[in-house]
């Protein structure tokens, strides 16, 4: 029997994602390698064939799902649920712990401007988030990081699956540069007027500093 | 997907800024980003007059009706413009720069929220792919076939043999009031009758033969009536031990009565 045969098998009985560890023990002739790639062999014959399913990877887990253009016929029974829908906190919250892992819940209410206790709770209970260690500190507060249930909720391979910081429409970014224009602005404004003023130069040992290191 | 369109330019939530209903805004972050992204304002030359302004008149109608909490959470802001508004107003250098504008640390702020939104905007459109694609086991099992008719052919034994399978029903529980009442004069005749032909009556005899609590109440009674009568006495060894009731010896008594007196009149 063909390993990719004994690899769809256990991937087709399977009700959740399966890593491929766990598809491996399926055979003593399998291993992660092996079975990763009888996925990758299956991922193109089910192109090929144009099948209404494809293997996908959640998190470190292969499941075989349906196609999404194949939802609209699907959700016509009343059995199949609408697809969730997270509340604006809680999305929230795991955008902020997403990027900012491992983050403290003091971290979090800065950045959202109000208190994230009781989503944080929420999120541990429905296992979207989890204590990942102790921050340093007074305290040592509780650090958040998300979890393989997060990524199965958003059909995520990895975080890098997530546009990095800098793809985003660059706000962050935006603001540096906004700030170094009104620097040097002010600088230039200066050397108009030759004036000598040593307040607003402040900011140039440091410039050089980094032209040095480049 | 494009995370960015909802967040920027035009604003998602109206264009009148100054009519917003609180409820919609995740926390005064949102609602300042609203305000200024709204009007076309640029983030980093914020009018903090008039955004002040703004930010006040949206919170005056709801904040007593808000949780104390999250009124909190919108009055810090509030103080922090006032707080800009002022520094603002002091002399300031001419030539000022980021570092010194009281305003920086604010937009910073806003400006690392609008970025988080976004991040909001992937994960929302995340979830809505991934909630288009099925495991297995989402659509149900086809409902059983339908019973064929049968004509209905019973005979008396048939029915009688189904009814007989049909337990008896168990007979129900009733609650009666005891039916019979002693009185303590009953106890206490039955009591005399006894110490007349005895010389000590164990109390349990008094009640243990009909066994209801009435009997021992009613006999408890007659005893302690009787010895206050001096008609009896009650001995019991010990806590819990066994009661005797003895006849009491109504002339020593007396005797005794007499005494005590005579000797409170000696005195």
């Amino acid at each position: 029997m063909k390993v990719e045969q004994i690899v769809e098998a256990t991937l087709f009985a399977s009700q959740t994602p399966l890593t491929a560890d766990e598809v491996a023990r399926a055979d003593e002739n399998l291993d992660a390698e092996s079975v990763v790639g009888a996925i990758q062999a299956l991922r193109e014959a089910y192109e090929e064939s144009e099948r209404a399913f494809q293997i996908y990877q959640l998190g470190d887990g292969y499941q075989i799902l349906t196609r999404p253009e194949y939802a609209p016929y699907l959700e016509r029974f009343d059995s199949v649920p609408r697809a969730p829908h997270l509340s604006p906190a809680a999305l929230e919250t795991l955008a902020i712990v997403a990027y900012r892992n491992p983050i403290g819940r003091i971290e979090i209410e800065e950045v959202r401007g109000v208190s994230a206790s009781s989503v944080l709770r929420t999120l541990l209970d429905w296992e979207l988030v989890e204590v990942v260690g102790r921050g340093e500190g007074l305290g040592r507060p509780l650090l958040y990081g998300v979890t393989r249930k997060f990524l199965e909720h958003f059909g995520l391979k990895d975080l890098t699956d997530l546009p990095a910081p800098d793809e985003l429409p660059v706000v962050l970014g935006e603001l540096q540069q906004a700030m170094e224009a009104e620097l040097e602005e002010a600088g230039a404004d200066e050397d108009e007027e030759g004036v000598e003023e040593p307040g607003p130069k402040e900011a140039s040992p440091v410039k050089e500093a980094e032209e040095e290191a480049t | 997907m494009s995370p960015s369109a909802p967040v920027r330019g035009a604003s998602p939530r109206g264009i009148e800024p100054f009519q917003v209903s609180l409820e919609r805004f995740e926390g005064p972050l949102d609602l300042l980003l609203h305000l200024i992204r709204s009007q076309d304002i640029d983030i980093f030359d914020i009018p903090i007059a008039r955004i002040t302004e703004q930010f006040v008149r949206a919170l005056e109608d709801e904040l007593e009706a808000m949780p104390i909490e999250r009124a909190g959470e919108f009055l810090e802001m509030a103080a922090t413009l006032v707080r800009i508004k002022a520094q603002l107003l002091l002399p300031r250098p001419e030539q000022p720069d980021w570092e010194e504008d009281p305003r920086a640390e604010l937009v910073r702020r806003l400006l690392e929220y609008e970025h988080f939104q976004d991040v909001v905007h992937v994960l929302e459109g995340a979830e809505a792919q991934r909630g288009r694609h099925f495991a297995k086991g989402y659509i149900e099992g086809r409902p059983l076939p339908a019973l064929a008719p049968v004509e209905l052919q019973l005979t008396l034994v048939d029915f009688l043999a189904v009814a007989a399978r049909i337990p008896e029903p168990a007979p129900p529980i009733v609650m009666r009031p005891p039916s019979q009442t002693v009185t303590v004069e009953e106890k206490v005749s039955l009591l005399r009758r006894l110490l007349a032909k005895t010389k000590r009556v164990s109390f349990d005899r008094l009640f243990k033969p009909w066994g209801t609590r009435a009997h021992a109440v009613a006999a408890l009674l007659a005893a302690l009536e009787l010895a206050r009568q001096q008609a009896l006495r009650i001995e019991q060894v010990k806590p819990f031990a066994s009661i005797w009731l003895l006849p009491g010896d109504r002339k020593q008594a007396q005797a005794a009565a007499a005494a005590a007196e005579t000797a409170e009149g000696a005195e």
